[in-house]
């Protein structure tokens, strides 16, 4: 009897062993890849917890990609393990992998309708075709696009051909997602509905997924935690929060958001802080982390948000001479040049009758419970 | 349409357009003379026909008076046929291990798989022959498919080399990643999408042995005659207007094969690629 009721439901049945599943974390141990000389991934150790959506964040390059495909296993890496759960994956091939990739272009296959496309990978598994119908069904309804089964993919816009796409990896019931740039392609405006819906899917399947993407805007947005490279390495992993916050290293600083690096001088070191006297005039009380001793050159980075604009002078104003002013959505964005000859740029929340808005001379002052990051300089 | 026209553009569309009309009086005038010709009630080939009739075409599907180009016509038909399938196996075959391979030993193959491309037909019949004699080969209709196999291969190798080139890499890795082993992939994924290459391969390469006549002068014999090579024993001694009659036939079989291929594979697009 049991028997039979598991032969007339296969797909509960199913469902029922992938929700029972747990996430899976994701172990990137000690990860290496070498081409000729170089590095492209330089021992890179990651742990993805079960459910959790992490960012590789990079300017082109930095070896992000080639780590995708390490953990894909379409590269076999030069050194170091990629674990699932308790179990090294390095020897599978990719198609024993379990693991779902959403492709930068989606890489639908043009000559397949919608349905065939998603039912590919349990076709290729031996699946009844009642179970692939049923599948299909499930997947276009998870990513809503029902109508759409019989299309073929040069039919469908951007964004529903990576819904495809998504409904295509999600199909096979992966152990792991995959996202390789996923919305570079598409239109501004549809981005963020995608990340949304993406993120929906994510917390949806309980997957552990990994993101590449070089735009800080998108890993801000979706990932749990965003790990930073450069040159093959992890320069930082933390929060978005974290990273934008509290960049560890200049580099993060400087590829996460934009800032504004002011070159000064620590003075004193105090119980609320380091005293620094920018080269700009101004002194500032600055309680960052780090450490530096009195007299040490230091680049101050202050975020265009964190600094506000004033008439009057103070000692911890700098004046500045006011060249431009952009309105950019909510925010005024004021091109400023400092005393000291610097670029900066402050953001004010833009209002009706906002402060002076052409050019002009002001003093500028760090915005209340702004904490600016303090880095190291090379002494001059 | 308010935008005069300046001596510089009227020249260039002069040009353009003598060249173009050229190009047509060459091409296309030729192939209207022949089909007309062929419709004469007249014994001879004679330009313009003084009336018109089947009278030839008639004669021509004749079974008995016409039976010898029936036999060249079938002969070619078979040579072409075999040699087109045989050449399509050995062409894709080639072209998927060349595509697989990056090593310089690879561009060479490929080099040389498509050198008979410009290797003097002529010479290649003459030491083909000569070849085959050697060995004590004596000529019949394998052999023929043999010789012809050298010549029109490269012409299905050229277009699923660049199939495959066009095919995007990631859609072998999105096939392996969602499961398919190596020869699911192939089944599902790569061979339907160079079948429009390879069959547009298949006709250039089919019709090349239909006409192909430099290996055939010298591979035929009296029994294993090929049409072209009747054809031009005809042209020789006699002059038949049936000759037209065959030239009519086979330029109405191959438009219309041309305009089925273009249909399925695209055949225009990816010849002028």
């Amino acid at each position: 009897m049991g028997r039979t009721k598991a032969e007339i439901h296969p797909s509960m049945a199913s469902q029922h062993t992938a929700t029972a599943q747990a996430a899976q974390p994701l172990t990137l141990d000690g990860v290496t890849h070498s081409y000729g000389t170089g590095f492209a991934v330089d021992n890179v150790t990651l742990e993805v917890k079960g459910g959790e959506l992490v960012a590789l964040l990079g300017p082109s390059g930095c070896g992000k990609t080639t780590l995708l495909r390490i953990v894909a296993g379409f590269i076999s890496q030069t050194n170091g393990k990629v674990i699932i759960g308790d179990r090294p994956i390095d020897v599978l091939p990719p198609n024993r992998r379990e693991i779902g990739i959403v492709f930068q272009n989606y890489a639908l296959f043009p000559h397949m309708t919608v349905a065939e496309n998603i039912a590919y990978g349990l076709a290729a598994r031996g699946e009844s075709r009642a179970v692939q119908a049923e599948r299909v069904a499930e997947m276009l309804a998870t990513v809503r696009m029902e109508g759409f089964a019989d299309r073929k993919p040069r039919q469908l816009s951007g964004g529903q051909q990576q819904r495809v796409a998504l409904a295509r990896a999600l199909a096979i019931r992966p152990r792991i997602l995959l996202l390789d740039e996923p919305f570079a392609a598409l239109d501004k405006n549809l981005r963020l509905d995608m990340q949304i819906e993406i993120k929906r899917l994510q917390r949806q399947f309980a997957l552990t997924a990994i993101m590449v993407t070089h735009d800080q805007d998108e890993a801000m947005s979706i990932a749990d935690r965003i790990a930073v490279m450069s040159h093959g390495k992890i320069e930082q992993l933390g929060s978005p929060v974290e990273i934008y916050d509290e960049p560890a290293t200049l580099f993060v600083n400087n590829f996460i958001g934009s800032s504004n690096l002011l070159k000064g001088r620590v003075e004193a070191v105090g119980s609320d802080g380091y005293r620094v006297a920018l080269e700009s005039g101004a002194v500032w009380t600055l309680a960052a982390k780090g450490r530096f001793e009195a007299g040490a050159p230091v680049l101050v980075s202050v975020r265009p948000e964190q600094m506000v604009l004033a008439d009057e002078a103070a000692p911890d104003r700098l004046p500045v001479a006011l060249k431009l002013s952009l309105p950019i959505g909510g925010a005024l964005i004021h091109d400023a040049t400092a005393a000291g000859g610097e670029d900066i740029k402050i953001a004010v929340p833009r209002r009706p009758g906002a402060l002076s808005t052409g050019p002009g001379a002001a003093f500028a002052a760090l915005a209340p419970h702004a904490r600016p990051s303090l880095f190291p300089a090379a002494s001059s | 349409m308010s935008q005069r026209s300046t001596p510089a553009d009227i020249s260039f569309n002069l040009t353009v357009g003598l060249i173009a009309g050229i190009a047509i009086l060459i091409l296309v005038a030729p192939v209207l003379i022949v089909i007309a010709t062929s419709f004469t009630t007249t014994q001879a080939l004679r330009f313009p026909p003084p009336g018109l009739s089947l009278r030839w075409y008639g004669e021509l599907f004749d079974p008995v008076r016409s039976a010898p180009i029936h036999t060249a016509a079938l002969n070619s038909l078979w040579v072409a046929g075999w040699a087109t399938v045989i050449g399509s196996v050995l062409s894709v075959l080639a072209a998927l291990a060349i595509t697989r391979v990056s090593r310089p030993s690879a561009r060479a193959l490929e080099a040389s798989f498509l050198s008979p491309l410009v290797l003097p037909t002529l010479s290649y019949g003459l030491a083909a022959l000569m070849f085959f004699s050697v060995l004590g080969i004596r000529p019949s209709l394998n052999l023929l498919i043999a010789g012809h196999l050298v010549v029109i291969a490269p012409f299905v190798f050229r277009t699923t080399l660049a199939s495959l080139t066009q095919l995007d890499p990631a859609l072998l890795e999105a096939s392996a990643n969602l499961g398919a082993s190596r020869f699911y992939s192939f089944r599902r994924i790569t061979l339907p999408l160079i079948t429009p290459g390879i069959a547009a391969g298949a006709f250039l390469a089919f019709i090349a042995s239909m006409d192909n006549v430099p290996v055939s002068l010298f591979l035929s014999t009296a029994r294993t005659s090929m049409l072209p090579i009747r054809m031009w024993g005809m042209m020789e001694s006699t002059l038949d207007v049936r000759i037209a009659a065959i030239a009519g036939v086979l330029i109405v079989a191959i438009l219309v094969l041309m305009v089925v291929m273009d249909r399925f594979t695209g055949l225009t697009r990816r010849v002028s690629a």
